[in-house]
């Protein structure tokens, strides 16, 4: 052996504290009930006895719901029904588990292990079967290790508390040599979902410039993607696919990006491509449904419609609406035995919640109307008004199919009543307003379209432009007057609401606080991300009325 | 029902590792009973079974490198993790029988640009290698050379064969069982991780002993 001076032996031991294994609860999911044993085998090797076991998402999300977990391994194919990929999904988005409870994904094949590795959404780690008791042992030491180190990063993130949450990634990043990739990577996130493009862009150069590692440059183009430079974006993803063509995210931005570029042919060979790899993702199948019916590609649309219920049995993701995809599009086809069949599968789902009663009426409308059962059609329409009267709404799509229903069987000032609300809740969607406009054309009724939707539209733009105006010019007091008539008018138009908040928290930072102000601004952007989840000024406004509650020591109110 | 050859293969592939992935989690329950015979045979079975999955892993790559070149998964590991995993999973494979040790130069950076399972699996093999020929200690280094990050074991074996040595030099295939499988899959996951032009590569010497060497740009 050579003596090598320079090296030390002590550097290879852990460093940290060691890992109270003990105390640890795990969850173990995998559909073979011998792995599952195996595994909870392998986890008692070093000490993890609290073990709970689970044989498909459906029984650990029960499970997750019941009692809080440190860690979940979890095995990537899960059998019929959702994978692991699509359970870490719902269990993050819908919050069921913190951002501090490991999550590791266990994969048999290679191939998945890099769909794993590069997903929007990755585990914190992921174990290539079979390993050893060892290697388990050793990985799962090193997240808890990170956790820890970004144990300040998460407090101040859980406690949406994000420009703090980004100074704790700048400390790891200045002084933890070791976390300067994974403390930029949560940096980027949450710099994106401030609004901050531009540093974003900057921060992902930077990790580029160490090497180009694919999530960097996703993250790369999702920033040039919303400073709208979308031929830069375009550009960057089309090479990383090249290179890592199993980056399922990367086509899901390459959709919207095409989107944006009015190029809806090229989204939807994007998403295409996307599917191919990864079909069971429900939010991806919806968004390729959608797009081919924009498309006029019926047959796309169709079956990915036709998936999204399939596949996403049971999930999160799936909603009444999707049932009114799949109708209307069968219908377009002209396959009302299909529509039937779609009705009478999924009756017990559909006849569960309002909103899905909703969708069988004016399917039901639809469907009668076109083979000349006027008193059908007339029957489903009653029990949709029925449901209305109640309160109940369906998405913009499905009450606009809704009014065209109404105006064939001439009840128009109903159609009317209709389509005005959709249009005063989406004064700036151009699909929606074109699709309003084709049903009054259809009727020949375009002269009338024409003025409802103006009037429609008008008084909400009018009162949201002239909130803007007067608070930019510093008169918040009357702004706020004026967004909340807006709001009022339109109480489910998300940028209306948005507006509000932002007016609101403007007037309370110059004139001192006002309880019922700030209630109102709680209330909108709660409702403004029930109807645009995701939507990019969401977080930056949540952190901004954040503020103004600590600034005046409000305590926020469970969310009732 | 008609069975497609390929998918034949795959679905069987696939209960045959999650099986050995069962044998090898029961064997590693298997206690310790201090009676050397026992413990002996146990710890054979162990190996063995270990070795078996290892191999059946560096196949399945291969298998898969001769259709499309791989593509390594890089993204930021720190070598400092990657040693002491590797000497542990050397250690737990060797158990006694044969020294391991490990040492890392203090010029070593924090975090270094990889694939860490397909990296892992090359000094893995090295590793499984060393056990078989080596007299009594493997050591396991890491360092910087060329600028490149040098992963090293090394072992106080008789050395390589020069045909081995002879043929990893001029990178023309090895003979395609035992070692020289290892080696050649060594290689090419070495060769897969390239950075700014230049290409990782697998340098074998002999120096009392084989000295296995992946450099990674």
């Amino acid at each position: 052996m050579q003596g090598t001076s320079n090296m030390s032996l002590a550097s290879v031991q852990a460093s940290d504290a060691p890992v109270d294994f003990g105390a640890l609860r795990a969850l173990v999911v995998d559909d073979y009930p011998g792995m599952r044993n195996g595994l909870r085998l392998t986890l008692s090797n070093f000490g993890i006895i609290k073990v709970q076991l689970a044989a498909n998402a459906a029984e650990a999300i029960f499970q997750v719901k019941s009692k809080p977990y440190d860690l979940i391994l979890c095995d990537f194919n899960l059998g019929e029904g959702r994978d692991g990929q699509q359970l870490l999904e719902e269990l993050r988005h819908s919050n069921l588990i913190s951002i501090e409870t490991v999550f590791m994904m266990v994969t048999a094949e290679s191939y998945y292990e890099k769909v794993v590795a590069t997903a929007e959404l990755a585990p914190d780690d992921y174990m290539i079967k079979p390993f050893s008791a060892a290697l388990l042992c050793n990985r799962l030491e090193c997240i808890l290790q990170r956790k820890r180190a970004f144990g300040h990063v998460y407090r101040h993130f859980l406690a949406q508390e994000l420009e703090a949450s980004i100074a704790a990634c700048d400390e790891l990043i200045r002084g933890k040599p070791k976390y300067v990739v994974d403390a930029l990577r949560f940096k980027g996130e949450l710099l994106v979902t401030l609004g901050r493009f531009e540093e974003a862009e900057a921060l992902y150069q930077q990790v580029i410039a160490m090497r180009a590692i694919p999530w960097a440059r996703l993250g790369l183009a999702r920033s040039l993607h919303l400073q709208k430079k979308d031929e830069a974006a375009e550009e960057e993803l089309r090479d990383v696919l090249e290179h890592v063509p199993e980056m399922v995210a990367a086509y899901d931005l390459l959709a919207d990006v095409c989107l944006s570029k009015k190029d809806a042919p090229a989204a939807q060979a994007a998403l295409e491509k996307g599917v191919t790899i990864s079909a069971k993702t429900v939010r991806r199948q919806q968004k390729l449904g959608e797009i081919a019916h924009i498309n006029g590609d019926l047959d796309t649309a169709r079956t990915a419609f036709s998936n999204v219920l399939e596949k996403g049995r049971h999930s999160i993701f799936v909603t009444p609406a999707d049932f009114g995809n799949l109708c209307r599009v069968q219908l377009e086809q002209g396959d009302l035995k299909g529509v039937a069949d779609t009705l009478k599968i999924n009756k017990s789902t559909l006849q569960a919640s309002q909103e899905g009663q909703l969708v069988m009426a004016v399917t039901q409308g639809m469907a009668h109307t076109r083979t000349g059962n006027l008193q059908g059609a007339a029957k489903a329409l009653d029990e949709a008004a029925t449901l209305r009267a109640s309160g109940t709404r369906g998405d913009a799509h499905l009450m606009l199919d809704l009014a065209g229903v109404c105006m064939a069987g001439g009840r128009h000032d109903e159609a009317d009543g209709i389509v005005a609300e959709v249009a005063r809740n989406a004064h700036d969607s151009e699909a929606l307003l074109a699709k309003a406009r084709r049903i009054y054309d259809e009727a020949g009724r375009a002269d009338a379209g024409a003025s409802v939707l103006a009037s429609a539209t008008s008084g909400v733009r009018k009162l949201n432009n002239e909130g803007v105006v007067l608070a930019q010019r510093g008169d918040y007091k009357t702004a706020v007057d004026k967004l909340l008539m807006a709001c009022s008018e339109a109480p489910y138009n998300p940028r209306i609401m948005m507006n509000a908040v932002w007016v609101i928290l403007k007037y309370i930072d110059q004139v001192g606080m006002d309880e019922k102000m700030i209630e109102a601004a709680r209330r909108y952007l709660e409702e403004a991300e029930r109807q645009a989840p995701g939507h990019p000024r969401i977080a930056g406004l949540r952190m901004n009325l954040k503020e103004m509650e600590n600034r005046f020591g409000i305590q926020r109110k469970a969310a009732g | 029902m008609k069975f497609d050859g390929t998918d034949l293969y795959a679905a069987l592939i696939h209960e045959l590792k999650n099986n050995l992935g069962l044998l090898s989690m029961t064997i590693e329950s298997i206690p310790q009973q201090g009676e050397t015979e026992h413990d002996a045979a146990v710890d054979a079975a162990r190996l063995l079974c270990q070795s078996v999955v290892d191999r059946l892993q560096q196949a399945l790559l291969i298998y898969k490198a001769i259709n499309q070149p791989i593509q390594p998964a890089i993204d930021a590991y720190s070598p400092h993790d990657l040693v002491r995993e590797t000497k542990d999973r050397a250690m737990a494979l060797a158990r006694g029988r044969i020294h391991v040790e490990a040492a890392l130069a203090q010029d070593v950076p924090a975090i270094w640009f990889f694939d860490r399972d397909l990296i892992e699996m090359a000094l893995i093999n090295a590793i499984h290698n060393s056990l078989a020929n080596a007299r009594s200690t493997i050591r396991l280094e890491a360092n910087m050379k060329e600028g490149c990050l040098a992963l090293t074991v090394r072992d106080d074996s008789d050395g390589y064969p020069e045909d081995i040595l002879a043929s990893v030099a001029a990178n023309t295939p090895c003979q395609s069982t035992g070692t020289g499988l290892g080696l050649q899959f060594s290689r090419v996951i070495a060769q897969s991780h390239d950075n700014q032009g230049r290409q990782g590569e697998l340098r074998l010497h002999n120096d009392q002993g084989a000295v296995f060497c992946l450099l990674l740009p």
